[in-house]
């Protein structure tokens, strides 16, 4: 399992140095310029050039990517045009928001979106699978923006339940984390239906029925945790997709997160936080699908890492 | 025995009411978070604001115009003009209790001019060649030319005092805390969500009746209004303008609307055909009507331009504008050979300015009835700002939206950078490439007269040239839309877009 896990490493590194070229190209081949931008509509042209020459954005492209990466081996990401803050201090402060949010919305996700889906399986073609089906495809069709708004305009304006917005206590946390873990929990819900269905169908099932266990015990013991699979496949994915920051839920509710910084960046032409941030996401997305595929053997035994 | 109990008991009351009041924290909801805590680096007004309560200036442009001393008492110009001494207050002290002296001031001033640090609003004071100590609170101000406006330059807020020896201590980390003047000392900064200020108990002016400030980044409006609905913030700025009617009616708020010192306007690009011929220029502003913009585009909260900048600046005269008058354009469009309208793309951006793109979209159906097909071209803001600054014969766009605040308060700022030739793209911020050696030439003597009577008179003459040249569609000038809770009493919503809390009090 070690060895895998190294083996995974491994294999991860052309891709992170892909994702760290891609980027760094993007970012400057936009249109827009930082310097530009940082004078804003006063400047003139000597005032832009000053900017250009102290951020280093006057020398040669092969020149920035050079210092770039022989920064980044030493793990210095730089700092930003914009605020002048270390991007690694950025990163520190505003990745632990987004894990809390995105733990917030997958356990919202997993709580609801697995027994949804069983009930669902288990009472196949009658009103409750009916109701659970229509709820999910409302779930998966509704805007993120829209479901936060009214969430905020109801639960916190209106009933004065939660804050309107903000981060650092539990109930600040409810309303992002239901929101944003809005999607997920239809596509979990609708993953655990198929896959519940297709085990119950299995013999061992049937076998298991025969000999008259019954009930809740051969629904969870035997059917649920064969069907965790592919559902653990998309929890995973699903978790991946949360870290990499949720811009609407996040501006909705003022909450710090990376989705945000990133988005700010990118509108800022910030290089080095675009850079950082990307970066950082890409890695973690990285780690996430590591961490499901040893999960895998956790739930299946019949899965092997040699 | 019985009224010592009662006198006692109101105290008692009188103590109780006391300590609520002063636990009082005023919170203003912003739309971003503040970029820096340098003074000397910032760029934008909701960062303007929140440093505003914590670093202040030699002077003070007070929102009915009047610019008044505040950390200076006073000063002198030579008869040349070109020598600027300054007398500065003997009682202020910084947050961690250094006292401000003209050392400290020369230190600030020199830190702002370095042209190593390439602070954006460097060229407000780069007319300065010298700063020199001549007392103990007094400075020296050496130009290269005599600068009239330096006066009003001296009040903008990216000018403050800073302490050097904190700027040294803080090295790259300065803009992350503060140790300013102010009546509000920096407490903390969760990134992205909330500045804490709190109040500065040894200020050297009226020291504020509240415990502190704090500043929200709230960036999607509806949220930002439902947190002054709730009661969570005090102040909520940019209130969009369909929501006015339903804030007001809410309970216990109030939307105020505050001019502001920023303009809206298209211009037309110079060097671009038909844009040259002034009769095309004065067709599209007789054919757009920018009061039936102001009343149904921005629900009535602005002001429609009657000269190329507004009211509350100095060196404002109305000039007029132009009547709508669709039939008038027509003909000029006609005379202009033009008799079957013409083809253009006005550039716009959405999302920059109070209802930018919705604006565009009405320019566009109103230029329609003249015969003038418009296509709208919309840009992210840097692409925007990049395309609209090329060189001429190079740059293509030939009609743009664009602001312009004149955060000066005096009409050089709002002028010479926009008309004055010599400020073309990419030197300056002239992108419409409008030359005329008379407004040139009014441009540069009020520039170097001392004397404000004649500096007005010069600027009304250049605003009537400008006028009737129509380099620009005129549009404009915006208007704040900031929600504030009954409760709270003194706020002031400056007209350079700041909200300062600096004498609030809430019942």
């Amino acid at each position: 399992m070690l060895e895998y896990t190294l083996r995974r490493i491994l294999i991860a590194l052309p891709a992170i140095f892909g994702v760290i070229v891609v980027v760094f190209a993007m970012v400057r081949l936009a249109p827009g310029d930082p310097a530009v931008l940082l004078a804003g509509e006063f400047a003139d042209q000597a005032t832009i050039e000053r900017i250009r020459e102290r951020f280093g954005l006057d020398r040669s492209m092969p020149e920035q990517f050079a210092a770039f990466v022989s920064n980044l081996a030493q793990g210095d990401l730089g700092r930003s045009t914009r605020t002048n803050r270390l991007v690694t201090e950025d990163l520190a402060q505003f990745f632990p928001n987004t894990l809390e949010l995105a733990f917030g919305a997958i356990i919202v996700a997993l709580v609801i979106g697995i027994p949804a889906g069983v009930l669902s399986a288990v009472k196949r073609n009658t009103w409750v699978d009916a109701l659970v089906t229509f709820i999910a495809l409302l779930g998966v069709s509704m805007p993120v923006f829209w479901f936060g708004l009214l969430a905020i305009l109801f639960f916190s304006v209106d009933l004065g339940w939660f804050p309107v917005a903000g981060r650092g206590t539990f109930s600040h946390v409810v309303l992002p984390a239901i929101t944003l873990g809005v999607s997920s929990t239809a596509i979990i819900a609708r993953m655990t239906r198929s896959s519940m269905l297709e085990v119950l169908d299995q013999d061992y099932v049937r076998t298991a029925r025969a000999k008259g266990v019954l009930g809740r015990t051969t629904i969870i013991k035997h059917a649920l945790r064969n069907a965790l699979v592919p559902v653990v496949t998309i929890g995973g994915l699903e978790f991946g997709r949360l870290m990499a920051g949720a811009v609407l839920t996040e501006t909705v509710f003022t909450w710090p997160g990376v989705g945000r910084l990133l988005v700010d960046s990118i509108l800022a032409r910030d290089y080095p936080v675009v850079q950082g941030a990307v970066l950082l996401i890409a890695v973690s997305f990285i780690v996430v699908n590591l961490l499901v595929d040893l999960i895998y053997g956790l739930i299946d035994p019949r899965i092997r890492y040699d | 025995m019985k009224r010592l109990a009662r006198l006692l008991a109101s105290l008692v009351v009188l103590a109780a009411m006391t300590a609520w009041a002063a636990a009082q924290t005023v919170v203003i909801a912003q739309g971003t978070d503040a970029v820096t805590l340098d003074p000397h680096d910032v760029t934008d007004s909701p960062t303007a604001t929140v440093v505003s309560h914590m670093y202040e200036t030699l002077f003070e442009l007070q929102p009915n115009g009047d610019i008044v001393p505040h950390l200076a008492t006073g000063y002198e110009v030579s008869a040349d003009g070109t020598v600027w001494t300054i007398d500065l207050r003997d009682d202020v002290m910084f947050h961690n209790g250094v006292p401000m002296t003209a050392e400290i001031v020369k230190g600030s001033f020199d830190r702002f001019l370095d042209p190593d640090n390439a602070f954006t609003f460097r060229f407000l004071l780069d007319r300065i060649t010298d700063v020199a100590v001549t007392g103990e609170h007094q400075i020296q101000f050496t130009l290269s030319t005599p600068f009239a406006p330096l006066l009003a330059h001296l009040t903008h807020n990216t000018t403050a005092v800073v302490l050097p020896s904190y700027v040294a201590e803080q090295g790259e980390a300065f803009g992350e805390e503060a140790i300013g003047t102010g009546p509000f000392e920096f407490g903390s900064w969760d990134r992205g969500t909330r500045i804490d200020l709190e109040t500065n108990d040894f200020y050297w002016g009226d020291v504020p009746q509240i415990d502190g400030v704090a500043f929200l980044a709230v960036p999607e409006n509806t949220t930002r209004m439902a947190l002054v609905e709730s009661g969570e913030a005090h102040v909520a700025v940019r209130v969009p303008p369909q929501d006015i009617a339903r804030l007001n009616a809410a309970d216990g708020i109030t939307v105020e609307n505050v001019s502001s010192l920023r303009t809206i306007y298209m211009y037309f690009n110079h060097t671009l055909e038909p844009f040259t011929d002034v009769r095309v220029r004065q067709a599209f502003n007789h054919a757009v009507n920018n009061e039936e913009i102001a009343e149904f585009v921005l629900g009535g909260a602005v002001r429609p331009s009657d000269a190329a900048i507004a009211p509350g600046i100095f060196g404002y005269t109305p000039v007029g504008g132009y009547e709508y008058d669709p039939e008038r354009a027509r003909e000029l469009l006609a005379e202009a050979g033009f008799p079957d309208g013409l083809e253009t793309t006005l550039y716009s951006p959405t999302g920059r300015y109070l209802q930018d793109i919705q604006i565009t979209e009405a320019i566009q159906s109103q230029l329609a009835e003249v015969g003038i097909d418009a296509t709208i071209e919309t840009l992210e803001w840097s692409a925007y700002l990049d395309l609209t600054r090329q060189p001429a014969g190079e740059n293509e766009v030939p009609v743009a939206l664009l602001g312009w605040g004149t955060v000066t308060g005096d009409a050089d700022y709002g002028l010479y950078a926009l008309f004055h030739t010599s400020q073309h793209v990419p030197d300056g911020s002239n992108r419409a490439f409008y030359s005329n050696p008379e407004v040139d030439a009014l441009l540069d003597e009020a520039r170097v007269n001392t004397n404000p009577d004649e500096r007005e008179a010069l600027y009304a003459e250049a605003l009537e040239i400008i006028n009737a040249d129509a380099p620009w569609l005129f549009l404009h000038s915006e208007t704040q839309l900031v929600a504030v809770n009954d409760a709270v009493n003194g706020l002031v919503i400056h007209p350079t877009e700041r909200v300062l809390a600096w004498n609030v009090t809430v019942d």
